[in-house]
């Protein structure tokens, strides 16, 4: 039996994987890195970011909202530097590439060849700067431009993160799926204010993305929705604390999960869902997931 | 840097210091063995996920195979650790953060404020006979200048400052500090409490080197989030828990 699963071009050990900007590059924990099915990275940028002002992080009751707004080296930095201190990785890399441009987007994956990258993975939910406005990912037709300029630009295997903030991630799923992706992401943090006491925004970005066991039932609802209606790859993110959070994204027709949240509060977080997943599995089959992905929409 | 594990402690003692304060020794072998004056520990204090986030605590001191956090409630999370039991265990992240570089100055004035006095002692075990120390301990009142008996079992005789004059100096730890740092020549201070204090000292100091212990708000304490930024003078930010929790206070803005 085997616990792998394919996703384009790109063979993943398990379905496991530490999501981005929780993970930094890999490199902090290789122990746990190298037995996850593979790590994403930071969002990289074509430019250097410093990030946003402090408090980049705010905590309530069964979640956080951080605004740690992209701070990450740029594409060269990360080249030159990062990249190949990440060749030590024996785990399947994917880089998170954000952009304020769909030309952004298309020159970072141009310029990452590098064979250390397996996959990219498109975070759409920055600011479209041309607009001066709106998030790229809450319009199918700018996720769609984005995809085609990145996938004209690579042959690895292209991932979009999709975000559930203000759009019906059905249609941008669809959009992506134009656009040539090989998966999805659902989802990404939504949209979150703290405020202080004397009515001053608490983070230093004034509004942040939730993230944490909070986001879960609706990520888990957006994973079951897309599954029914979009035939691609989905990917699973948001709230995932177990092996059993992450086997109910599975059977909401999820193929592979990510952990983020849970690495901050446990750097072995990821790996203890990837065992506790396992042992879920009946291990009566050829593929562990056949019996189990999407099973969810045979109970209605 | 060695990545840091998680690990189940077990809690040998726990008492209250003063209103509010709490002194907690757990045996934790790993942790004894490899923490370095500057080091925290990220405490879990919930099992579910409410509070999400661990609590950072910093060592206090260690003594064979136990270590020992002295915090003081402020919150829900401070106040949930302050309900675990003798006897119990509790899940402990580190060490983390980037051990206190040893000033290179001859002589080091110490200056602890409030709960800020709890990371100083390990610091000062360290320095005692390497350099030569003055220390200052400041609180509200003579009860919350804690670890008194510890620093002076170290051959020390803090000078003691409280606000409302129960105890030595009435009035902040500050001033009888700039009055030795200002006298003494070649000098650097390594100092821990609020963040007015901090700021006081550097700007009164200049430009004599400051070290401090700073408190941000974290989200992994292990490097991997970037949720911990600290404002450099010269732009951008440092990954606070990497490059701290100890830093040099003149290049940062407080
Ligand atoms: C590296 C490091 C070492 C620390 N060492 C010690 C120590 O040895 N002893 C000790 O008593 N405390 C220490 N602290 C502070 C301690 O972590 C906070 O007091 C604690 O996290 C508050 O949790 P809470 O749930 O009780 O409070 P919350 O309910 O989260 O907050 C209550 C109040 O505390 C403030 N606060 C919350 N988190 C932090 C934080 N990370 N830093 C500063 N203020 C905060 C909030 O602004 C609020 O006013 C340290 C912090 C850091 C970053
Ligand atoms: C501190 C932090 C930083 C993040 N940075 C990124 C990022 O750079 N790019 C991205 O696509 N998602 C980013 N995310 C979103 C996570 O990858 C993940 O999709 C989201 O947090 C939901 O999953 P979780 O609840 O398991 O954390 C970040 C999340 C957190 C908490
Ligand atoms: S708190 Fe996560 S990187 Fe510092």
């Amino acid at each position: 039996m085997t616990y792998s699963v394919r996703i384009g071009g790109t063979t993943f050990p398990n379905p496991v994987l530490a999501a981005s900007g929780t993970w930094g590059f890999g490199l902090s924990f290789r122990r746990v890195s190298d037995r996850l099915g593979g790590i994403v990275t930071k969002g990289i940028t074509l430019e250097p970011r410093d990030g946003n002002p402090p408090p980049r992080i705010h905590e309530f009751p069964g979640g956080i909202i951080n605004s740690v707004g992209l701070e990450n080296p740029g594409l060269e930095a990360f080249r030159r530097q990062v990249l190949p201190a990440m060749d030590k990785l024996k785990c399947r890399v994917i880089v998170n590439v954000a952009g304020f441009t769909p030309g952004e987007y298309a020159t970072v994956v141009g310029r990452l060849r590098s064979r250390r990258v397996d996959a990219f993975e498109l975070n759409v939910s920055c600011p479209n700067v041309r607009t001066g406005g709106g998030a790229f990912g809450q319009s199918p037709r700018m996720v769609e431009t984005i995809t085609k300029a990145a996938r004209s630009r690579t042959n690895k295997t292209l991932i979009v993160k999709l975000t559930a903030n203000f759009v019906d991630p059905v249609d941008t799923a669809r959009a992506a799926v134009n656009g040539g992706a090989d998966a999805v992401t659902l989802i990404n943090t939504l949209h979150g204010l703290a405020l202080g006491q004397d009515g001053r925004p608490f983070l230093g970005g004034r509004s942040g993305g939730i993230s944490g066991p909070a986001l879960r039932p609706f990520a888990l609802f957006c994973v079951d929705r897309v599954a029914a209606k979009v035939d691609v790859p989905i990917i699973g993110s948001g709230g995932i604390m177990s092996g059993q959070d992450a086997l109910d994204f599975m059977n909401a027709g999820a193929c592979l999960v990510q952990v983020g949240t849970a690495s901050l509060v446990d750097p072995d977080a990821a790996l203890r869902v990837w065992l506790e997943l396992k042992q879920t599995v009946p291990g009566s089959r050829a593929s562990a997931w056949e019996d189990i992905v999407g099973r969810t929409r045979r109970f209605d | 840097m060695k990545s840091a594990t998680s690990c189940l402690a077990e809690i040998e003692s726990h008492r209250q210091l003063a209103d509010g304060i709490y002194s907690l020794w757990v045996k934790a072998p790993r942790i004894a063995r490899s923490v370095r004056p500057g080091n925290f520990l990220n405490v879990r204090v919930a099992d579910g996920p409410d509070p999400v986030l661990r609590r950072p605590i910093s060592v206090c001191d260690v003594k064979g195979w136990s270590v020992r956090l002295v915090y003081r409630v402020v919150g829900r999370g401070t106040r949930m650790l302050s309900r675990f039991q003798v006897g119990s265990e509790i899940d402990l992240l580190g060490p983390l953060g980037k051990p206190a570089p040893r000033p290179p100055e001859r002589e080091v004035v110490i200056c602890g404020g409030g709960i800020g006095i709890a990371p100083l002692l390990y610091l000062v075990r360290d320095l005692v006979g390497r350099r030569r120390l003055t220390v200052f301990l400041g609180a509200k009142n003579r009860s919350e200048l804690i670890l008194r008996r510890e620093f002076g079992s170290l051959g020390l005789r803090p000078r003691l400052a409280t606000d409302d004059g129960s105890t030595g100096h009435k009035g902040p730890v500050t001033e009888p500090v700039l009055a030795a740092a200002a006298a003494a020549r070649h000098a650097a201070v390594v100092a821990c409490g609020p963040r007015p204090m901090l700021a006081e000292l550097v700007r009164s100091l200049d430009p004599v080197p400051v070290w401090g212990f700073v408190e941000e708000r974290l989200g992994c304490g292990s490097g991997i989030c970037y949720c911990c930024a600290l404002p450099k003078k010269s732009g951008g930010y440092i990954r606070f828990c990497q490059e701290g929790p100890v830093v040099r206070l003149n290049g940062v803005l407080l």
